[in-house]
């Protein structure tokens, strides 16, 4: 009997408090923001303690603290499930938070609504957490929805901007896309099952498990920003710099990936589920890569980063390594959430400025900027004993010599290179060569608040990866020999990827600009995806509905087949055959004489 | 005859007279047309029920139903003209509009 149970939710409830506090004056001064960062710090503080219990002796829990209701034969109640993926889960994403909330206590404090935008990140945390620690899939849903919300409402934060209210929309859009994935693999739990308990789905044992399994891929497509349902997340970098730190880099778009984690058990079972997993993933990776190498935007670079790394997450899963996967969650909200914050130190220090085109120069004018920008593109493309080679080498060589699918490996492979050389391209273009930005700009990191939450994230990237990987519990084991090409290929690939990227940049200085390619084109318009399928599809829904509903229906036969037809037939007729002159008053006059000596007549006739 | 029927009758001819016999406006007419069918009602229920005949107690009912279509027909070929002319006179349906 010991405090895991109740530091936990402790945990859970202080991070409540700020949002208890928003009907009091607390809310209104200008306290706030740092009332919160101090409020995740502690949050964080005591859900270490579980954490290590976790990782002493093992130790998981799951809490049921109330039944709301029972639906017929289903039970649903307010249960936590601390088991493995969340216990390790929470005190990595509070730890980014409060770098995040530190960091944007700079970057946001000349907005006059400030208190709200923390209010805002510090529910998005909440419902992350509901989301993580949920031991039913109704509760899961809740946090699911919640993260969605909070995406939209920070991502149109700056909602006079029309693109940012686009982007917004779009979000939600293709997140409910994959909402309806995930209601029908509730509903089929719920007949199949009858429960939405994990533990319960776990243990009964299904024939064919595809119906669910493709409803919670579409969920993870839509929420993870997968192939298909991926333009949201390049959008939402209409956001401010800390929404896109932590929400589409380390926390919100990972719920898709953990999903697909949390199933594992099932995921096991389905070698078609593995599969569409995996090509999906190797899909997604590649072709966010191709896309990233030829944005100019600072942030959609990162945001297509992310994005491949997301795909790389899905690879993971479909090589059936979801302990991997859970790791590179971890260690690349570390890194990602670094390079976001560098980036938004850039921008802000340039005067609001993001095109890289626009850079240049800034290796000797930013020094702790310019360290945690590289150390952190490092971190990203698997430099050895840094963060990411503990979970992104692992990956590649566990998929390096498991039975899978050569043709999504290759895929995998290609878009690690790919990954050096945009990584490349961003230091390039932003820390090297000549300035090419105005002179006048207010170039200043000399504030405490961004130093010091770039100096948490930079201890994280360069020191977590050995401190979580070497402390965790084992689960499955990695394979420890193979042939050292195999080795190697992963270390190849990036230093392929970098060399090739400097090289060109290099001798793209001295040539002619060229009219872009066909290649160039495709890539820079994401493929020509978003172009295509946001105009067409809903022209042509639009289109059918209104040919079938309003033309057909309405016009044509409720109103013109029978009811305006009749009359004008009749009409017409009417002045065709009538020949009278219409003396109303005469043939009435004329008919009431004729009845009343008829009446007369009549009466007297014998 | 009993002096009910007679009486019935007799309203019933004075709203025939009046629907034949109108100066101006169409809408006396039609009012006239409703007050014929109020006196057939009357004739007819009373009719009946005096004389225990009750298969026959729908009818006035049926009755009823046709007087409400015919009144709607009538008020909306008064609509047309009225739209057409602006007021229901009857001097105007003469062979100049349809």
């Amino acid at each position: 009997m010991n405090l895991f149970n109740s530091l936990t939710m402790t945990a859970m409830f202080i991070l409540l408090l700020p949002i208890i506090m928003t009907s009091t004056q607390m809310y209104k001064s200008s306290l706030y923001p740092s009332y919160v960062k101090t409020t995740t710090s502690y949050a964080f503080a005591i859900v270490m303690i579980p954490a290590l219990m976790f990782i002493y002796s093992g130790q998981e829990a799951i809490i049921s603290n109330w039944h709301w209701m029972t639906v017929q034969t289903l039970k649903l109640s307010m249960s936590f499930k601390l088991d493995y993926f969340s216990i390790m889960f929470m005190p990595v994403a509070l730890f980014v938070t409060r770098s995040i909330m530190e960091f944007s206590i700079w970057y946001m404090h000349a907005d006059p609504y400030i208190n709200r935008f923390f209010k805002y990140l510090l529910m998005f945390l909440i419902t992350m957490i509901i989301l993580v620690t949920a031991n039913n899939l109704f509760q899961l849903f809740v946090g699911w929805e919640g993260v969605g919300i909070m995406s939209f409402l920070l991502i149109g934060w700056w909602y006079g901007r029309t693109d940012a209210n686009t982007a917004a929309l779009q979000a939600v859009l293709y997140n409910r896309i994959g909402d309806v994935g995930f209601i029908l693999a509730m509903a089929w739990f719920l007949t199949n099952s009858n429960t939405w308990e994990f533990q319960q789905i776990f243990a009964t044992k299904h024939e064919s498990l595809n119906t669910p399994l493709m409803g919670l891929l579409l969920a993870a497509t839509g929420k993870s920003a997968q192939f298909g349902l991926h333009p949201w997340l390049p959008s939402a970098m209409e956001g401010p710099t800390p929404v896109s730190a932590l929400l589409h880099s380390s926390t919100m778009v990972v719920a898709g990936v953990f999903l697909l984690i949390r199933f594992h058990p099932l995921m096991e079972q389905s070698k078609t589920a593995q599969t569409l997993t995996l090509c999906l993933g190797a899909i997604t990776t590649l072709f966010t890569a191709i896309c990233a190498l030829t944005q100019n935007d600072i942030k959609k670079i990162i945001a297509f980063s992310t994005s491949s790394q997301l795909g790389l997450m899905i690879v993971t899963i479909g090589i059936n390594q979801p302990y991997l996967a859970f790791l590179h969650i971890c260690t690349h909200a570390f890194f990602k959430a670094m390079l976001f914050m560098c980036s938004g130190s850039i921008i802000h220090s340039l005067n609001d400025e993001q095109d890289i085109r626009k850079m240049g120069g800034l290796f000797k004018s930013m020094p702790f900027t310019t360290t945690a920008l590289i150390v952190g593109s490092l971190a990203l493309t698997g430099m050895p004993f840094l963060t990411g080679f503990y979970s992104k080498d692992l990956i590649i060589e566990t998929a390096s010599t498991s039975h899978t699918n050569a043709w999504a490996l290759l895929m995998t492979l290609i878009a690690t290179s790919l990954t050096a050389a945009y990584s490349t391209r961003i230091m390039f273009f932003t820390l090297l060569e000549q300035p090419r930005f105005n002179s006048l700009s207010p170039i200043n990191e000399n504030n405490p608040l961004l130093i010091n939450s770039i100096k948490h994230l930079l201890i994280g990237s360069i020191f977590a990866g050995y401190l979580i990987s070497h402390n965790i519990p084992p689960t499955t084991t990695p394979q420890t020999t193979m042939p050292h090409y195999l080795k190697l290929i992963a270390l190849t690939a990036t230093i392929t990827g970098f060399v090739l990227a400097l090289e060109l940049s290099l001798v793209t200085k001295n040539l002619k600009l060229n009219p872009a390619s066909n290649m160039f084109k495709f890539s820079n318009l994401l493929g020509y995806f978003p172009t295509i399928i946001h105009r067409s599809l809903p022209l042509a829904n639009l289109t059918m509905s209104q040919k079938s509903a309003s033309t057909l229906l309405d016009l044509i036969w409720l109103e013109n087949v029978l009811p305006k037809s009749i009359s004008y037939f009749q009409m017409k007729s009417s002045t065709i055959v009538s020949n009278q002159k219409g003396l109303i008053k005469l043939y009435f006059l004329s008919f009431m004489i004729t009845l009343t000596i008829s009446l007369l007549l009549l009466n007297y006739h014998e | 005859m009993s002096i009910v029927y007679i009486n019935i009758l007799l309203a019933f001819v004075t709203s025939l007279l009046g629907l034949l016999i109108y100066r101006s406006h169409l809408m006396s007419s039609l009012l006239c047309l409703e007050g014929m069918m109020l006196s057939l009602f009357i004739m007819m229920t009373v009719v009946i029920l005096n004389n225990h005949f009750t298969l026959a107690s729908m009818a006035p009912i049926i009755l009823l139903v046709f007087a409400a279509c015919e009144a709607a027909l009538g008020l909306s070929l008064l609509v047309m003209v009225s739209n057409t002319y602006g007021t229901d006179y009857v001097q105007n349906l003469n062979l100049l509009q349809c």
